[in-house]
């Protein structure tokens, strides 16, 4: 019986006549995907904040910040997308020069994009340790700091264009209306962003760091926070304007079976509740790391809810002109 | 050269005998179709009719699926036709997700079940596997069975005209209501049917240029949508009728008229 079901060449009543949801990136193991997306975010919010913390003088925060984005990266954003791979033996297939896809592919790109990453942030995290904890010569201080930039700057470009690809991938899509905008790759940009200067606090009060490092790090989390606020409301507003398709997507993310995660888990805890420890931080005086503690919690999931949801409402059109 | 189908939707009788020869062309496991029939129910004043829609992938010259495709697996061939190669597949399922007209499939462990679950598959089956292995974890779709145009073109046959260089499911259409050939050639058949009929494609805003075209009804909204069965097959028996004699020996083995011999 349950086999019989599964026969759709029979039953296709609804089959791309209606508006319907995408899945492979969602549903079963696309789970893989969403999850991957997170950390890709995730990985390149604290690497980059844990960079630009250590351009003017190396910390250990800053260090332990660029060594927790890259694992991000390495240990749980790539695998999950090679266990996700029907064949992911084949990845390398992926990478130039063995493919010359990447002149159209975003999925190509962003592969370049992770493994260059991949051997130029670890280079750096290498010569910041040298550099920090070294007992090195003068003269090769001068030489290691000099490649630190070099390495630096391609690896801070290189995981910048690693969190935006997955953004580039969605919006390509024509199919799917609500994915595609140029506005995806900002949202999450600025989110991994912001969400990326939380885990750094984080790493600050596990390091010891300085309060006047941590106000730092609220300060430009509260201005991403607002920007991202207003970013997400634009969005939504586009997809009302946009098509049916992209419309009928933001119902379902203001009001049918997703609001939950969007009112709850992205608006509420994601974004409403960091803002609004951060501007009680801002008058408080005293121990303020319990706080900061639920500010890093709620900050995460919101990441986690802004790509579960955006993923989860990618609605397409029906194939069927004057159907939606 | 750029192979191309239109579909006569009036003639369409909903038949899935199209769906059927892709089948065993291709020995398809039991949860792939590369050829579907939309069903689309229209509700006018009361009375529900619903009209099925043949779509198989469009081959479209700007296919999404090509560009979308980190591998290269999903390339485009000089005459139009959009293949994937499986060995190269990485199943990351861009193409599936890229595809404003959902025409692929990935296969997963779940979508071969087997003709009979739970059974010994069949010899059929096993010939199957042989012959057209499917790979598992990679993506599928119609390739407007590009070995049968191959291999045709090669013994000097003309697709779209010979059955043994023209795709399974036009030739098995039994109301007629598939065409192939050249898109490139203005005075192909298929060229002078999209002329002729007002041949349209599917989602053209898109800018994908499909090769495939669908003429006669005009699909969603308009009040031509719902052919009713029985005009389609009105204009089944027409074609019937109107097959000549050596077209029909071929077909059904015997000429009109000729008394079946039963034993």
């Amino acid at each position: 019986m349950k086999a019989q079901t599964r026969r759709q060449w029979i039953v296709t009543h609804e089959w791309m006549v209606k508006p319907m949801r995408q899945k492979e990136w969602i549903s079963g193991k696309g789970v893989l995907v969403w999850l991957a997306e997170v950390f890709s975010a995730l990985g390149m919010g604290t690497y980059l904040v844990g960079l630009l913390a250590g351009v003017g003088e190396i910390t250990t925060w800053a260090w332990w910040a660029t060594v927790l984005g890259w694992a991000l990266i390495v240990a749980f954003k790539l695998p999950l997308h090679l266990i996700y791979l029907g064949r992911p033996l084949r990845f390398w297939r992926a990478i130039p020069p063995f493919t010359k896809a990447w002149k159209t592919s975003w999925l190509a790109r962003g592969m370049f994009f992770s493994i260059v990453f991949t051997g130029t942030g670890f280079l750096q995290i290498v010569f910041w340790y040298f550099l920090h904890w070294g007992d090195l010569s003068a003269s090769a201080a001068d030489t290691l700091t000099v490649l630190s930039w070099i390495v630096g700057v391609v690896a801070g470009v290189f995981i910048l264009l690693t969190g935006v690809y997955c953004g580039f991938a969605m919006s390509y899509c024509k199919s799917l209306p609500f994915w595609n905008t140029g506005l995806l790759p900002v949202v999450f940009v600025i989110m991994g962003i912001a969400d990326g200067l939380a885990l750094t606090m984080g790493v600050n009060l596990i390091t010891g760091g300085s309060d006047a490092d941590i106000g730092s790090l609220e300060f430009w989390s509260r201005i991403l926070l607002v920007v991202n606020a207003l970013l997400i409301a634009g969005y939504l507003v586009r997809a009302y304007r946009k098509h049916s398709a992209a419309e009928l997507a933001a119902q379902d993310l203001i009001k049918g079976s997703t609001a939950w995660v969007f009112w709850i888990l992205l608006v509420i805890l994601g974004i409403v509740t960091p803002l609004v420890i951060s501007l009680i931080t801002m008058v408080m005086s005293g121990n303020t790391e319990p706080l900061l503690i639920v500010a890093i919690v709620c900050h995460t999931i919101g990441a986690f809810a802004l790509k579960y949801s955006v993923l989860k409402v990618g609605i397409y059109r029906s194939v069927l002109p004057g159907v939606g | 050269m750029r192979w191309g189908m239109v579909i006569n939707l009036a003639k369409c009788m909903r038949c899935h005998a199209c769906v059927a020869a892709c089948r065993i062309e291709h020995f398809l496991p039991m949860d792939i179709t590369w050829v579907k029939l939309i069903a689309y129910e229209a509700d006018e004043g009361g009375v529900v009719d619903v009209s099925t829609y043949p779509v198989r992938c469009n081959q479209c010259a700007d296919a999404p699926c090509v560009h979308a495709c980190p591998t290269e697996a999903s390339h485009q061939r000089e005459d139009g036709i959009v293949v994937i190669d499986s060995d190269k597949c990485i199943g990351c399922r861009y193409c599936v997700v890229a595809c404003p007209y959902q025409n692929r499939t990935f296969f997963s462990k779940g979508k071969d079940p087997g003709y009979f679950p739970g059974y010994k598959r069949t010899k059929f089956e096993e010939k199957g596997k042989k012959l057209y292995p499917h790979q598992r974890g990679t993506t599928e779709k119609c390739n407007f069975c590009v070995e049968r145009v191959d291999a045709g073109m090669e013994l000097g046959y003309r697709p779209g005209i010979d059955r043994d260089a023209t795709p399974a499911c036009v030739n098995t259409c039994q109301a007629r209501a598939l065409t192939f050939g050249d898109l490139d050639d203005p005075d192909s058949n298929v060229s002078r049917l999209i002329r002729d009929r007002k041949g349209f494609q599917l989602r053209a805003e898109y800018g994908t240029d499909p090769s495939v075209y669908y003429i006669d009804y005009r699909l969603g909204g308009a009040p031509s949508n719902k052919a009713p069965r029985e005009a389609q097959t009105g204009s089944h028996i027409q074609h019937l009728s109107s097959v000549d004699r050596d077209a029909h020996r071929r077909i059904f083995g015997r000429e009109p008229g000729d008394t079946e011999v039963t034993s």
